[in-house]
């Protein structure tokens, strides 16, 4: 997304327009009015007399609020301008748009005020792909509204334009023909409402989808009271009280409802273009904000469970008991042309989803939830034996069956390359990667604390916890590349380790299946110099053939990934290494402006003085909004203890006094102190 | 003309029939321990409406032919009722689509969604790709004009 985009969004309703409050998109300019996943405006552009606006500033005033202040005619014109117009936009089914033009002259103003909209009705998808429409486009005027209408089949999506002042209507859009008074004003309210239908005479027209008009809320309140519930921090070092504000607000922002749950928030994956359910993201991001607020892995876990998978369907790689990948509303999903219905390709969320139940019950001693998804949780762990061990060898590992539209990398690092041997060739499918097996390993062990205290079912957790440990042993014994003193990233199907050192050994410690003995050695490579940046550790090893310090998953730095590595290395012990992965990753949003990016390149801290953005279509991410929390928990070593919580600080010396009060739990209300006396400075200026 | 047809009267072979019958000898559900929903279908063919109603009460299963009101209520046609308990309509993107309507709680059509079979070509499994095919795709990919 370009500088001069505003974003303004609300749940999976969002406008993306230029800095005027105009809405021009083309295929190299994604803007418009999206709403379940599709766009209900491609084109809103304000004239005055036929001139387009230029603008004076531009407030983004809440995450789903902005407002433009404008003056007619091109910019070397306006500094003469008598007419200020000012456009404040809501959104909210679709958005609500106050429009004011101010006459400052001492003569009237006879205007032409006019508002041009159309709609492609794209999916999201498509706006991504730029791909051809399959239905017809229709235009009419409707009682005072101008309605824009897509069909295809019983498929219909419209969009109704109204204003409370009467306008010309035409096929293209409104118009105000006013006269303002000497020093006076004029204003109008404009209403913009996605629609979401189906054809007339068809099952689907009474009703469209249930829930989707849903009652606006006093979204104002809720972002303060989302603030005033968090947890207080306050430091010696600045910046971490505006990382720390800037976390809540987006991940405020990124909150959305489901239609099955629409008084419940989780967290969609990233704005805008991911405003929806990602089983991963959404459970990575429910894990780093735990220990501040507990909902959103609430309502993420339910959520999840509401569609964890009961068949087998090769079009959308479903099988019993797994967790869904994505979900989505658009045009292509609902026509089966992609499988996001939901679409269940991913191999780390189903064992995922159990460690986040047992993570969940840690904090809070809500074991009513627990006892609720005891079904879910057992049949995850069935997945995971029965569905997941695609080499047979008991490893979990994913191969796509939809193999034209189905995503082929079904981990974290999913991109085409991500998997690689040291020598840069690929391996074949199925893939078992390594994290897989720690987050399965943790799974196991975690469900059988689960089972012995809340679903009283001791045999259960003896056999669980036997697996474990058989896991844990195959494990360090299969993935142990000896002349490298790492875990492999993966075993291919020959059984044979796919080689390169990556950032994955991290995730390993954090699951706890590395043998203590073997520990040390992969934190030293996880702090040595060809994984980490000096900002944080790279994805993919220098070194490696396919290191590019600004490859997605081969050479950048991702902050999520390294919140849950400081985790681990907390997990191991490592205080003061889990403190330098803190430091950088917080000096890096520093820089960002307390915003951490999806992630940045992978260049030696030395190089670039600056950490480099990577170029990515979202922000903010979830995940990287979540991973200043985790980085939080892991320097003040916060660990549930039965009743209590655990306080074990190692601060980067330069955070100095650190306090976070009111930390909610099972303990009710706790407060955080620490000192930061970690001289990380060494490691982090590489 | 009757809006419903007593059990004893329905075709031999009818898929929606037998379907609802099997939920009903199963008569427990694991899967919906932790939910209770009611759900009505109602399929539309010619004049007459058929109806099942559906009762899930934390796991345990109930079905009658009474119209009873429900959380949600899913209306239909014989061939796309027919469609869908045999996996071969799915139901989430036929809602999505506007082929199928419904009306009510979106967390009980989804329980409802559940129940349906998968679709009956998929088989479950793939066949193993090597790392060699998987190098010479890459290498094709590269050679192809952009």
């Amino acid at each position: 997304m370009s500088g001069s985009t505003v974003q303004i969004l609300e749940g999976n309703t969002f406008v993306v327009s230029d800095e005027r409050g105009d809405i021009a998109a083309s295929s190299t300019d994604p803007t418009g009015l999206f709403s379940f996943d599709t766009r209900f405006l491609s084109r809103w552009e304000l004239t005055v007399n036929g001139d387009r606006l230029t603008v004076l500033s531009t407030d983004d005033l809440q995450y789903f609020q902005a407002r433009f202040f404008l003056v007619p005619g091109t910019s070397t014109v306006y500094v003469n301008s008598t007419l200020t117009v000012i456009r404040q936009r809501e959104v909210a089914d679709g958005f609500h748009e106050q429009l004011t033009v101010l006459n400052h002259a001492g003569e009237p103003a006879d205007l032409r005020i006019r508002l041009d909209a159309s709609s492609d009705f794209a999916d999201l998808f498509e706006v991504k792909d730029a791909l051809k429409k399959a239905g017809q486009y229709e235009t009419r005027v409707t009682g005072g509204c101008l309605v824009l209408s897509y069909r295809r089949e019983t498929y219909v999506r419209e969009t109704w334009i109204s204003s409370t002042v009467p306008a010309e209507i035409d096929d293209n859009g409104l118009s105000f023909r006013v006269t303002i008074p000497p020093h006076g004003e004029w204003m109008t309210e404009l209403d913009v409402v996605a629609r979401v239908g189906a054809a007339e005479g068809t099952p689907g027209s009474q009703t469209g989808i249930p829930g989707q008009r849903r009652v606006r809320r006093n979204m104002a309140r809720g972002l303060q009271k989302w603030l005033e519930r968090a947890p207080d921090l306050q430091c010696d070092w600045e910046p971490l009280e505006q990382i720390y504000r800037r976390c809540l607000t987006d991940l405020a922002a990124l909150r959305f409802s489901t239609l099955t749950m629409p008084d419940r928030s989780l967290p969609a994956a990233g704005l805008p273009w991911f405003m929806t359910i990602f089983g991963r993201d959404s459970i990575f991001t429910s894990l780093q904000a735990l220990p501040f607020t507990s909902e959103l892995a609430a309502n993420t876990l339910r959520a999840l469970a509401e569609r964890q998978g009961t068949r087998i369907d090769d079009f959308r790689d479903e099988d019993p008991g797994r967790i869904l990948h994505e979900m989505r509303y658009g045009e292509l999903t609902a026509f089966e042309e992609r499988p996001h219905s939901p679409y269940y390709g991913s191999a780390d969320a189903t064992p995922l989803f159990v460690v986040l139940l047992d993570e969940y019950e840690r904090w809070t001693g809500d074991t009513a939830l627990v006892r609720d998804l005891e079904h879910a949780a057992r049949a995850a762990l069935r997945w995971i034996d029965q569905y997941a061990d695609l080499q047979g060898n008991g490893y979990v590992a994913y191969q796509r069956r939809n193999a034209e539209t189905g995503l082929e990398n079904q981990c974290w690092k999913d991109s085409w390359d991500s998997i690689s041997y040291r020598s840069g060739d690929l391996p074949g499918f199925p893939r078992a990667t390594c994290e897989l097996q720690g987050y399965a390993y943790d799974a196991k062990v975690r469900a059988a604390r689960l089972a012995r205290q809340i679903w009283h079912d001791d045999a259960f957790a003896d056999r669980l916890e036997s697996e474990a440990a058989n896991l844990k042993r195959r494990f360090n014994r299969d993935f142990w590349v000896q002349d490298g003193g790492y875990f492999a990233v993966a075993l291919d199907i020959d059984g044979r380790q796919v080689d390169s050192l990556t950032s994955n050994n991290g995730h390993l410690l954090w699951s706890g299946i590395v043998d203590k003995s073997k520990a040390r050695q992969v934190v030293r490579h996880l702090l040595g110099p060809r994984l980490f940046s000096g900002w944080g550790v790279r994805t993919l090893a220098e070194g490696e053939a396919r290191y590019n310090p600004i490859g997605y998953h081969v050479g950048a730095v991702w902050p999520f990934d390294n919140s849950i590595i400081a985790w681990g290395l907390r997990r191991y012990g490592f205080k003061e290494e889990a403190a330098c992965i803190v430091a950088g990753i917080l000096e890096a949003a520093e820089v960002f402006a307390g915003r951490l990016p999806e992630a940045f390149g992978g260049y030696p801290r030395s190089l670039t003085r600056y950490p480099v953005e990577y170029p990515t279509a979202c922000s903010p991410q979830a995940w990287s909004a979540g991973a200043p929390l985790l980085l939080l928990r892991a320097a003040l070593g916060l660990e549930p203890q039965g009743d209590h919580l655990i306080v074990d600080p190692a601060l980067p010396k330069r955070i100095g006094h650190l306090e976070l009060l009111d930390l909610p739990g099972r303990w009710k209300r706790v407060d955080a102190f620490g000192r930061g006396r970690i001289d990380t400075d060494r490691r982090t200026s590489r | 003309m009757p809006t419903q047809r007593a059990d004893s009267e329905k075709p031999a072979g009818d898929p929606v029939s037998s379907f609802f019958a099997g939920l009903a000898e199963t008569g427990h559900v694991a899967t919906f321990e932790g939910q209770s929903a009611t759900v009505r279908l109602d399929v539309a063919s010619r004049d007459e409406v058929e109806r099942w109603h559906l009762t899930v009460s934390r796991g345990d299963v109930d079905v009658t032919r009474e119209d009873r009101p429900a959380d949600a209520i899913i209306r239909t046609d014989r061939p796309q009722a027919e469609a869908m308990v045999t996996g071969r309509l799915n139901a989430q993107a036929a809602i999505l689509r506007g082929a199928l309507a419904c009306e009510g709680k979106m967390a009980a059509v989804v329980m409802f969604q559940r129940c349906l079979p998968g679709p009956p070509d998929s088989t479950g499994h793939a066949t193993p790709i090597s790392g060699e095919t998987v190098m010479a795709r890459i290498k094709a990919a590269q050679r192809r004009p952009a």
